[in-house]
């Protein structure tokens, strides 16, 4: 019996289709809208380009890169990541068929796992971010800051817009502020960050959870006579009384009264009272959060990164090269030396 | 939610009723009819003797840790807003703001913790608690402390709401983005800076007690006149207990400072951890754990391997990489300075099978002292609901880790660390080892790496990771003169992307790439049947739609839109086959058989040979004599059948008009006969003989119809045939 539907006509069919069919949309979500790769997949895919699952060592190919109490930046090799779809798409491509129909649906593939990369990490409140791709970008610091101060904050942002020690209130779709695409700890002291984009200044701040109260302790006072100062805040917006660095004198700061024969036992009762007198509070003595208010020791916040070149520190000296001719002119000027 | 990046204070948060048990009585009037008052008994639960582990969110400092916290005031967060007034310290049971918890820091000597009690003892209240069976644990833990030494650390009564406060935090930028947490959270904080010896340039190490000063508020310091600095001296010094023979002591579980002699059953078998790579721990370990020791020997075992090595080296193992070689979590908090006998100890015990347990325990270690045997004043108890025990050194708080962390691209050189010259008293630190040879590093990011071929040859090649020090286009150097957004081409198998350098080695960056993302594909079956679902969903479909379009010629709807929401192409083939059969059934089925109304009967009289023959006109009788010689068809064939018209002649018209008129009025009479088939005809039918050639006659009905009569007076006139047979 002669078939009707021979090799000859089934080749010309895949080839076709494959052609053709490229952009066929196979997932309608109503929160996501049309795609072609449906939706875990998609998600898989865009998991893996931030590397979630990949092991270390891929990463950090040798220990040394990466030595304690250090923070190293870098950029994400785009064609890397690539090459690692592509890896996944390969599972299940036998045949030429199936080749050629991967080869032609790809770049709708690449597309829509660009755009499902900023959707990975989205923390409750935020808006949905979607786009093209650009460079990524990141950090791995080892430190034990990492190890004991769980759940740091990590904040970058495109352009320094506030200052060093002022509180964030930009969301992170704010359009200063670059998306954290993943941040992970890997080991306990390891930490891996990756930034939509270049950033131009980096916080990390301590966990706001571990809050911390205290005084300051005097570093020069000697050893049998131990002195510490509390530096007080305006109740009102809680801010420090003066520069953020000042000296601690009678201005802006009290000292602090110790139960006598116990080492480093506070004596409450009294600083409270100094502590009122200095910030009057609003009942007559100072409630348990108006104390708690003077007491703490903020987080504290570091910032990586001067676009403005405040500290003068740069790499080259080619950074401060001004040029004193104009272009015209020593384009002249050779052409006169050189007699052309 | 408080708003981004701000925390808000408060100075409690009160339950509304305390806890207990308690007996609802309801009572209702105004009803014509005797009502029994109703009697409910609920118990509002709330720890007592100890804090379970889930509503403690971190406590300050870090547990087992050794730093500069002498300028910070050890805390405790918990979980619950309402838990630090949940019960009223001074008895009864109206919400207080004066919390019963209160966070304690002894220093090692200064109190004694206890081990594993019934919790009646664990309490010394100067009158009875408000409900002494109201308890969530049978057992719990304590401390001892002399009167002088409470006089001196413990907070007053009026300190105790000012420790105690509740914070509202915003958790968007940490890690508990993706949880349920709701920001609130109560902080317990302590009265004393956990203070470096500086006189002597010794750490100090202290444990953090939660207590619970239900009933014993009268016996807490009333203030006194402060004083403006202070010296460090141990509030109570009873450390000379260490070394003292406590075998015959109601405390059994002693932990000897010095190496004397170990818990009974608390220090499980050193060599059962995981990671340790040391064999003499582990057979060390593997001996002990045949014998199934009592403490004494086992002690000894591990006593040896404490005094023995320094913090083993263990590696984490990440999504199944090798270790990192990074030292042991209580040795990272300290570098340089060598890590102090309890914080190894204790960390030991953190990789331990049975560290749950473990760890608090062992953390007890250096509290376990007599003091109850020994002091002349009174002792006083009070219960301990978590306890955690810290080192101070002069070490890092995290603005000076932060600071001293060193910043760099990924590939650069650590900076060399600057020598810190010593404090006054503190030894000098030992120059550091010279720096083994670091790895092959060249300044594209490529890393040399050992490499076995697939046939065995072990060479070096050049790898990088996907954290590079640069941009670097996505097409990763693949297409000559391409712009850097230009991607990279799609790869089908890992060997296609690998690259020759000129030097000769290998650039397996892009292959190991695709080679990790196919196995972690491969990894996961959800992902695998997510991938051949896709295929056969957008490459099956088109793939069907395209065979169908060369094998027919109708036009197919487009595939547009979901799978779902497409046409099921089988159907729609199957309805198009079936309207164009429909539409030219000659072409697709073949002729069309006409559509005919059922024959007349035929009414045969006589033999059907004779019939024939009289209506064809030959002679039947001659017929078969010719038949019976030659064959019937033979006779047939040479028989000649009487014919109106020869082949090619042409009608005559005399002869045609009566053909022609009996034809009509045959075919009359047979209309009528099935139209009027009572009206009948009398005499003949006058029907012509005539053949048609190719046609055959039909015999007309028997009956004489009232037409036939007509018929037969009309054609008088005619030249009359001979009637045709009946």
């Amino acid at each position: 019996m002669k078939s009707f539907i021979g090799a000859q006509v089934a080749l010309q069919a895949t080839i076709k289709a494959a052609k053709l069919y490229a952009d066929v949309a196979t997932d309608d979500d109503p929160d996501d809208g049309l795609h072609v790769v449906p939706g875990e997949l998609r998600r898989f895919l865009a998991r893996l380009r931030l590397l979630h699952g990949v092991p270390f060592s891929y990463l950090v190919p040798d220990a040394e890169l990466l030595p304690p109490e250090s923070m190293r930046f870098f950029y994400i090799d785009r064609a890397w990541t690539d090459a690692l779809v592509q890896g996944a798409l390969s599972v299940g491509t036998v045949s030429t068929a199936d080749r050629a129909q991967l080869e032609a649906v790809y770049p709708h593939i690449r597309t829509e796992v660009d755009e499902a990369e900023r959707t990975i990490r989205r923390p409750p409140g935020q808006d949905r971010l979607e786009g093209a791709a650009s460079t990524i970008t990141g950090f791995l610091m080892r430190s034990r800051a990492v190890s004991g101060w769980p759940n740091l904050h990590v904040r970058a942002y495109a352009v320094d817009v506030v200052a060093d020690d002022a509180l964030t209130t930009a969301a992170e779709s704010d359009p200063s502020r670059l998306k954290v695409l993943r941040m992970e700890r890997l080991a306990p002291a390891v930490l891996l960050v990756l930034i939509d984009g270049v950033p131009a200044v980096v916080h990390v701040e301590e966990p706001r959870q571990g809050i911390q109260f205290g005084a300051r302790l005097d570093a020069n006072a000697p050893p049998a006579q131990r002195r510490a100062r509390v530096r007080f805040r305006n109740k009102n917006t809680g801010n420090l009384i003066g520069a953020a660095n000042a000296p601690l004198t009678d201005a802006n700061s009290v000292e602090v009264p110790f139960r006598a024969g116990a080492p480093g036992v506070i004596d409450l009762a009294t600083l409270r009272q100094r502590l009122a007198a200095k910030a009057p509070p609003v009942a007559p003595t100072l409630a348990p959060n108006e104390f708690a208010l003077q007491m703490l020791r903020f987080p504290y916040r570091q910032v990586f990164g001067d676009p403005d070149n405040k500290e003068g520190t740069k790499f080259f000296g080619l950074d401060t090269f001004k040029p004193t001719v104009s272009l015209v002119k020593w384009q002249a000027a050779v052409k006169t030396n050189l007699g052309l | 939610m408080p708003k981004i990046g701000h925390f808000i204070l408060h100075s409690n948060v009160m339950p509304p009723i305390t806890a207990g048990r308690y007996e609802l009585v309801s009572e209702m009037s105004g009803v014509p009819f005797d009502v029994e008052p109703e009697h409910t008994h609920f118990h509002v639960a709330a720890p007592r003797y100890v804090m379970p582990p889930e509503q403690i969110i971190s406590s300050f400092p870090p547990a087992n840790a050794e730093g500069a916290f002498g300028d910070r005031l050890p805390q405790i967060v918990l979980k619950r807003r309402t838990l630090p007034w949940e019960r009223n310290p001074a008895g009864g049971t109206n919400p207080s703001p004066v919390p019963w918890l209160a966070l304690v820091v002894v220093a090692e000597g200064e109190a004694e913790l206890s081990g594993a009690t019934p919790v009646a003892e664990c309490c010394t209240p100067e009158k009875p608690l408000t409900d002494p069976n109201d308890k969530d644990v049978e057992q719990g833990l304590y401390l001892a402390v002399t009167e002088t030494v409470l006089k001196k650390i413990f907070p007053c009564e009026q300190d105790l709401p000012l420790l105690t406060h509740v914070r509202q935090v915003d958790v968007h930028d940490t890690e508990l983005a993706n949880g349920d947490d709701d920001g609130f959270l109560a902080v317990v904080l302590a009265n004393r800076l956990p203070v470096f010896d500086q006189a002597n340039g010794k750490s100090v190490r202290y444990m953090a007690c939660l207590v619970n000063v239900e009933g014993q508020l009268p016996r807490l310091p009333k203030p006194q006149p402060p004083v403006p600095a202070f010296e460090w001296k141990l509030a109570q010094d009873w450390s000379v207990l260490a070394q003292a023979n406590v075998s015959g002591g109601p405390d059994v579980q002693v932990m000897g400072g010095k190496g004397q002699g170990v818990a009974a059953g608390v220090l499980p078998l050193a060599g059962v951890g995981r990671g340790r790579r040391d064999p003499e721990a582990r057979a060390a370990g593997a001996a002990a754990a045949s014998r199934g020791v009592p403490a004494g020997v086992q002690g000894s075992a591990f006593a040896q391997f404490v005094a023995a090595r320094p913090a083993t080296p263990v590696g984490q193992a990440l999504d199944g990489a090798a270790a990192m070689g990074e030292p042991a979590v209580g040795n990272q908090w300290t570098r340089a300075a060598p890590v102090s006998q309890a914080t190894q100890t204790i960390a030991a015990a953190a990789l331990d099978p049975d560290a749950k347990r473990l760890v608090r325990d062992t953390m007890g270690m250096g509290f376990r002292l007599p003091i109850q045997l020994y002091a002349v004043e009174q002792v006083f108890r009070f219960p301990v609901l978590a306890h955690w025990s810290f080192t101070t050194n002069e070490g890092a708080t995290f603005e000076t880790l932060l600071q001293d962390v060193d910043v760099g691209l990924l590939g650069a050189a650590p900076n060399p660390k600057p020598k810190k010259a010593p404090l006054p008293g503190q030894p000098d630190p030992l120059s550091p080892p010279p720096a083994p040879e670091g790895p092959e590093v060249v300044e594209t990011g490529h890393v040399g790496l050992d490499h076995t071929t697939r046939r065995g040859d072990a060479v070096r090649a050049w790898y990088r990771a996907p954290c590079v020090p640069f941009p670097t286009p996505r097409h990763g150097g693949t297409v000559k003169d391409a712009a850097a957004t230009e991607p990279l081409p799609l790869a089908h198998s890992a060997d296609q992307l690998r690259r020759t350098i000129p030097d000769g080695r290998e650039d397996l960056a892009l292959a190991a790439a695709f080679e990790i993302g196919r196995l972690l594909a491969l990894s996961q079956l959800s992902v695998v049947s997510a991938l051949m679902r896709f295929r056969a969903e957008q490459f099956g479909a088109g793939r069907v739609r395209e065979l169908l379009a060369q094998v027919l010629n109708v036009p197919l709807p487009g595939l547009a839109g979901a799978a779902h929401t497409r046409p099921d192409l089988g159907r729609f083939v199957a309805l198009e086959m079936v309207g164009t059969l429909a539409k030219s059934p000659a072409a697709m089925l073949g002729p069309r058989r006409p559509v005919a109304d059922p024959g007349r009967p035929l009414a045969v009289n006589g033999e059907l040979d004779a019939v024939i023959a009289a209506g064809l006109g030959i002679d039947l009788a001659a017929l078969n004599k010719r038949a019976a010689s030659v064959g019937a068809l033979a006779a047939l064939e040479q028989t000649a059948v009487p014919l109106a018209l020869k082949p090619g002649e042409q009608p005559k018209p005399d002869a045609a008009l009566p053909a022609l008129k009996n034809a009509l009025q045959g075919e009359l009479a047979r209309t009528l006969g099935v139209a009027v088939p009572q009206a009948s005809v009398g005499g003949g039918v006058i029907g012509g003989g005539t053949i048609v050639r190719g046609r055959a006659e039909r015999p007309r009905a028997a009956e004489p119809d009232p037409l036939d009569r007509l018929i037969a007076a009309a054609a008088e006139d005619g030249d009359d045939e001979e009637e045709g047979p009946r």
